[in-house]
């Protein structure tokens, strides 16, 4: 994937995600009242059975036995018990499943857990040091950039893909460049300032 | 020494777990051998299932059963005492009584497995036309029996008739608010497990208890049998206040399957599944004097109900409440509609604020008048409906502080006066207010462990508004204890029972519990600190004693002290306190004002929010921290109410048609502007809960209205009808 595309994809707000959820999940027919983008056709193909899909995450091997239409959302939240990424949505527009894969934010459940074999993919249970925060967890902590903490998990894996980007350079930057993560308890400001603070921590 | 905990901005007690993802919601819960549930829904709004073909789902690869009204196993519908109010529970018979009611169950050993075999299942219908026009069915409109959870329908002061006839100045309009969902980032979701006859179910909801109640009811189990576990709660602001059928349904599933079951909403199921804010039309009336007092404000609100339901979420106690006017009358009618059961959303009385607010925008135009001005005016001491005294109101200070950390005084009054560069700028404002308390007390416990700290436990909820933190805070606050020395349970129906976690409730109801629990528990430790011959403040007179930063100390001779810890340890054994829950928490008002202001391109009519200030009363504000983030939330949720939010159907065929997050609009991180926040911070002495009234309802209300103010200041356009869209602005 060039470049240009990452950032296309960074953007995608939940006014653009569908575009992003077509290439993704191609085999998925996406329409407005459809209730999840992902496949929810037979397996086809020529292997239609569950087999097993070595999935590296957060350092570990791990070797779930998967058939091909299960996401990767699914694949860390059914199969390998990582929990802490959120499904909000199912298709692309809430952000709660942002995880990290070879260092860019994507959204888990749009992309077959098949696709990722091979990659270091990144949770948020995969970001502390023991007891030792990272840095924008101990940001969100500080700044209340949490209230239910919902979607929190993917709010913090998408802001350490924000920072790296380069995208936290000012605050409409990071407003911009966090909207693809929505916060129902409506913890803007906060998330703004936590993003603010850890960027600057991180430089 | 260092200052009391209570009144500190503390960050939430529970952030690492969040913020690491170690905080399990329902669906995170690992129970071993689950299995998956996913719901068939009708597609029609009305009518009859026929039949329903399941051959091919039940032999699809890993299915364990397929469920339809005809092999349901029969079960009881709980009553309201129960919370549940939708009236019937789905999949017990095949009337259909709205588009998205469940016809059947699939359950399967994967997901994907259940999902797919989900589109399998083919039911028929006998389709009957539905009703879900509001505005085409207004001529329906009826007055529901009274229910002490809608407010009354018709409530009345004075002569209304002989108030407006006496008025200066008259103002009558129609506001109309749409339907909208909750969308909680968190889908729903339950997992139920039975060992034997012993139920178990993890489920998210903000009333523990009274999930457990409707389960024992529809299973005919004892309460010992049932336990409802939900410490974490991935937001709520309603949708999970009442208790909801698909507990019940998938509990019934598991008991057939003989495996624990796990059902997860989609997106598009919460959209039928736990209620939505009614649609509602507002019929205003307001009169008044010259110099701006009013005579009279006749507010008829009219909102939809269900056909299984006519309870009115949307009760308009503002109009009743605040202002101080001799001739009210609220009325509040229902239109039944082929449409899910309602709910409180939050707020509850976000629609009737949000009319009273702007009529009396319209009524300080027709005055000439500031509106802030009007407002001051008509400022009551008193509950205008109990007639008693408020425990404590500073509004007038709100409205003060706000206009003046807005600029308000630099304001040119006449639409289409201000403007910058590109555009023209609007300054509204409005009156934030909602009830708080006036429920059932809740109960809790406490055990001072041998090592001096402390666990205190109650049934109630962490909705995200920070329960777990401010728990903390005043039972740490009581006891003398430091943060640390104290931890509070919640999310489980085996605590001592507490009320829902909403409408403002949980400090009045919850603090007070604490408070009576912790002060117990320290007394009993005084007691033995005071008995103890070895003790530095043996024989003291135990109201000479106090405790602060782990310690109990002579309060006038304050180095003679001893730690909690050494009591204990002396003691030997834990103290333990249960508190039964209070009859009642007093019915208070918190209150508030915004200040808002708009950009409105006149082109195409796009309006951007560029900045807020709130000013609330809340009485004494426990955490600075939590409660400025329940404002900031509060002013958001109105951003979403005014602008974008609006759930479509159609009115054919009764569907929603928008039921995902990309054609139903929330607010977004870019769509919100800078929020400024304050609070006047001052204990309410009529407060059980160390000067602090529930709060977390005021801030979405209010704001829905200075914005629309703000627009017609801006642009000399009244849209009257929510959301305040672009073309509507463009087409007047
Ligand atoms: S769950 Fe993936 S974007 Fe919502
Ligand atoms: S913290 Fe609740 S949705 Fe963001």
């Amino acid at each position: 994937m060039s470049s240009d595309e990452i950032g296309a994809e960074s953007t995608a707000t939940r006014r653009t995600v569908l575009r992003a959820g077509v290439a993704a999940a191609a085999a998925a027919p996406i329409a407005a009242g459809q209730d999840t983008a992902a496949a929810d056709t037979e397996p086809a193909g020529t292997q239609t059975g569950p087999a097993r899909v070595p999935l590296k995450v957060n350092g570990r091997l791990h070797e779930p036995e998967l058939e091909p239409r299960v996401t990767l959302l699914d694949a860390l939240r059914e199969r390998i018990g990582l929990t802490g990424t959120k499904k909000g949505c199912d298709r692309g527009e809430c952000g709660a499943c942002t995880v990290l894969v070879d260092g860019r934010r994507i959204k888990s459940c749009l992309t077959l857990a098949v696709m990722q074999q091979g990659r270091e993919i990144t949770t948020v249970e995969g970001l502390a040091h023991g007891e030792r925060l990272h840095p924008v967890q101990a940001a969100f902590i500080g700044n209340d950039a949490l209230q239910c903490g919902f979607c929190t998990p993917g709010q913090v894996m998408s802001a350490i893909g924000c920072i790296e980007e380069g995208h936290a350079g000012s605050d409409a930057e990071i407003k911009e460049w966090m909207s693809g993560n929505l916060c129902r308890c409506s913890c803007y400001p906060n998330i703004v300032a936590a993003v603010r603070q850890a960027a600057r921590e991180l430089r | 020494m260092s200052a009391s905990v209570v009144g500190r901005a503390v960050s939430r007690v529970e952030g690492v777990a969040k913020v690491t993802g170690a905080a399990r919601y329902a669906a995170d819960t690992e129970v071993t051998g689950v299995t998956h549930a996913v719901l068939v829904k009708s597609t029609i709004a009305r009518g009859r299932v026929t039949g329903i073909d399941t051959a091919k789902a039940t032999a699809a690869p890993g299915v364990l059963g397929v469920f339809t009204h005809q092999n349901m196993p029969r079960l009881t519908v709980p009553g309201p005492q129960t919370m549940f109010l939708k009236g019937f529970l789905p999949v017990q018979d095949g009337e259909i009584r709205y588009s998205g009611q469940p016809v059947a169950i699939v359950v399967a050993g994967t997901l994907e497995q259940a999902r797919y075999a989900a589109t399998l299942v083919k039911p028929a219908y006998d389709a009957e036309t539905p009703q879900v026009s509001l505005a085409a069915n207004m001529d329906l409109a009826y007055l529901p029996e009274p229910h002490p959870m809608s407010g009354p329908p018709v409530y009345t002061r004075g002569d209304v008739a002989a108030g407006l006839e006496s008025a200066d100045v008259k103002v009558a309009a129609e506001y109309s608010t749409p339907l909208q969902h909750h969308n909680a980032m968190e889908p729903t979701a339950m997992v139920a497990a039975w060992d034997g006859d012993r139920l178990t179910v993890h489920a998210s909801t903000q009333g523990v208890g009274d999930l457990q109640r409707s389960l024992m009811a529809a299973f005919g189990l004892p309460g010992e049998s049932v336990r409802v576990v939900c410490p974490y709660l991935g937001g709520g602001f309603g949708g999970k206040a009442l208790s909801w059928p698909e507990p019940i349904l998938v509990a019934a599933v598991a008991r057939q399957v003989r495996r624990p079951v796990k059902l997860v909403l989609t997106r598009a199921d919460s959209y039928t599944a736990s209620g939505h804010r009614a649609e509602t039309r507002h019929s205003l009336q307001v009169g008044a004097t010259r110099d701006g007092r009013l005579t009279a404000i006749d507010h008829t609100l009219t909102q939809q109900v269900s056909r299984t339901d006519e309870l009115m979420f949307n009760n308009p106690g503002q109009t009743r409440v605040i202002y101080a006017c001799p001739n009210v009358r609220t009325t509040q009618r229902a239109v039944r509609l082929d449409l899910p059961i309602a709910n409180f959303t939050r707020s509850p009385e976000a629609s009737g604020g949000h009319a009273l607010e702007s009529a009396l925008d319209e009524l300080a135009y027709a005055l000439n008048m500031d509106p802030v001005e009007l407002r001051l005016r008509n400022w009551s001491a008193t509950n205008q409906e109990t007639g008693h005294p408020h425990g404590s109101n500073h509004l007038r200070e709100c409205y003060r502080r706000g206009a003046q950390r807005f600029g308000w005084a630099r304001r040119d009054p006449r639409p289409g006066s201000m403007r910058d560069r590109d555009g023209l700028i609007g300054w509204g404002m409005a009156t934030a207010a909602h009830a708080s308390g006036g429920v059932p007390g809740a109960g809790a416990d406490l055990v001072i462990k041998e090592d001096g700290t402390a666990r205190i436990r109650s049934a109630t909820q962490d909705v995200g508004t920070g329960t777990y933190t401010v728990m903390t805070q005043i039972g740490a606050d009581v006891l003398g204890l430091p943060l640390r020395g104290v931890e509070f349970a919640l999310g489980d129906s085996a605590f001592p029972r507490s009320v829902v976690a909403a409408a403002s409730t949980t400090v009045p109801s919850v603090g007070e519990a604490v408070v009576r629990a912790a002060t117990q528990g320290r007394d009993r430790l005084i007691a033995l600190a005071v008995a103890d011959s070895k003790s530095p403040l043996h024989g003291l007179d135990p109201k000479r004693v106090a405790a602060r930063d782990g310690h109990l100390f002579d309060t006038e001779r304050p180095s003679r002290r001893i730690a909690h810890r050494e009591v204990m340890r002396r003691h030997g054994k834990p103290i333990e306190v249960v508190v039964s829950p209070a009859a009642f928490t007093p019915r208070r008002f918190s209150v508030g004002a915004y200040f808002a202001e708009v950009h409105v391109d006149p082109g195409i009519g796009r309006i951007r929010l560029r900045r807020v200030v709130g000013v609330f009363d809340p009485g004494r504000v426990i955490n600075p921290k939590t409660a400025r983030s329940q404002v900031i939330g509060g002013a958001i949720w109105c951003v979403g109410i005014a602008l974008t939010e609006h759930t479509l159907v159609d009115p054919y065929l009764g569907r929603v048609l928008t039921p995902n997050l990309s054609g139903y609009l929330l607010p977004v991180n870019a769509d919100v502007p800078d929020i400024e926040v304050d609070f006047i911070d001052r204990p309410d002495p009529s407060s059980p809960a160390l000067g602090a009234r529930g709060f977390g309802e005021v801030p979405s209300t209010g704001l829905t209205a200075a914005i629309g103010n703000a627009v017609y200041h801006a642009t000399g356009v009244r849209v009257r009808d929510l959301p305040i869209t672009p073309e509507k602005v463009i087409k007047s």
